[in-house]
């Protein structure tokens, strides 16, 4: 049991080498871990980055995209921009687009979403008496897509925009 | 296959921590268990990869390290090491505050506490950044000769080292600072790798060791000269 070679280096070690590789394995994970979190703040959404699961906004955005989102508080959301929102009780969020917004004074809006290949609105998605989104769902505004080209000369090629 | 592997590791973990004060010079573990004097292979000669430079260059810089502390008796001083070690532990520590309060506090609540923590770990990065280039150079070792009289402060060793990737020119560096006039000596040599490691990868020490000497000698020499 104890002479098994490939331990061997980790035999070799004294304790603040092995430490130090316990440790280097922490800080790869805690960069990972601290660059989304900075986006996280950067953002203001809880989930910056997310992937396009479904063909419902198709041919906008096709299975497998990545899209960056944010959720500033300053940013109003208006009719026809791409909104990521989340639905009481279900884990997964929805990438669809806003068709309806009733705005009051105070600043307190309701909206309805549509994906753009889809025949009807969201309503059937919503919860059992929901008909209308509120900002607490949103979990961002789509600012930027990537999406891997799919034609066969242009396969290679990335493409990146951004909405500002 | 697996789970015999997983068994050597943890007992060879908790050997390893229990065995440390003893671990550096075999001679006094008689009473520690014998699984530990199993599991240090300080005497076994050292056999790796050869075409795996990092591996190449940390035997080199191991045996180097062996031959200054257990043939000249020097101590060796952990004061850089530790330091690096301080930095990385103090920059898991934010991304670990950072994951638990985030955790206790989702995500709108915790924005203050994680923007401190991301911007404290980019900090430390780049401190980080700064002592492994600027203080710690490439040096691996510090190391002490203690005074015999007890009097003069202690002369310091000093061993760095260099191989680039996919070189085979191996660079050792010995600096000497003395402890009473705070000079500052260095000698080096320059050797290709294939001069100290057979075809199967293992160390012939008997070719190492004289290099390692020689260096030390000359400087030593310099100093009685002077």
């Amino acid at each position: 049991m104890l002479s098994l070679d490939f331990l061997d280096d980790v035999r070799r070690m004294n304790k603040r080498q092995l430490y130090y590789q316990v440790l280097n394995f922490g800080m790869i994970v805690s960069s990972a871990l601290m660059i989304w979190k900075g986006l996280m703040v950067i953002t203001g959404s809880e989930s910056p980055i997310v992937v396009v699961l479904s063909g419902s906004m198709e041919p906008a955005f096709h299975r497998g995209d990545l899209l960056f989102l944010t959720n500033r508080v300053e940013d109003p959301i208006r009719v026809g921009e791409i909104v990521v929102f989340r639905i009481e009780g279900r884990e997964i969020p929805i990438v669809h687009r806003v068709l309806k917004i009733h705005e009051k004074q105070n600043g307190h809006i309701k909206f309805l979403t549509k994906g753009d290949n889809n025949a009807v609105d969201d309503r059937g998605l919503y919860k059992q008496g929901q008909h209308w989104l509120e900002k607490k769902d949103v979990v961002g505004r789509a600012r930027g897509f990537y999406q891997e080209n799919r034609s066969v000369e242009d396969r290679n090629y990335l493409f990146l925009t951004l909405e500002l | 296959m697996a789970a015999a592997a997983a068994q050597g590791g943890r007992s060879g973990g908790s050997g390893g921590s229990s065995g440390a004060g003893g671990g550096s010079s075999c001679g006094t573990g008689i009473g520690r268990s014998g699984l530990l004097d199993k599991w240090k292979i300080d005497d076994k000669p050292v056999k790796i990869d050869k075409w795996d430079g990092s591996a190449v260059k940390n035997s080199l810089d191991d045996s180097a390290k062996k031959v200054l502390l257990e043939k000249y008796k020097y101590v060796e001083n952990f004061g850089l090491i530790d330091g690096r070690l301080t930095i990385c532990t103090i920059s898991c520590f934010f991304a670990i505050v950072a994951l638990i309060w985030d955790y206790m506090h989702p995500f709108p609540e915790s924005k203050p506490v994680l923007a401190l923590c991301v911007i404290s770990y980019f900090v430390m990065m780049g401190i980080l950044t700064i002592y492994t280039s600027y203080k710690e150079k490439s040096i691996f070792l510090v190391a002490h000769r203690k005074d015999p009289t007890g009097m003069d402060p202690d002369d310091i060793w000093q061993l760095s080292s260099s191989l680039k990737r996919f070189d085979d020119k191996y660079t050792l560096k010995l600096t000497f600072i003395s402890g009473r006039t705070k000079q500052q000596r260095e000698a080096e040599f320059t050797k290709s790798i294939a001069k100290f490691f057979d075809h199967s990868g293992t160390l012939v020490m008997d070719a190492y060791e004289p290099e390692i000497s020689r260096l030390h000698d000359s400087l030593a020499t310099e100093r009685k000269i002077k």
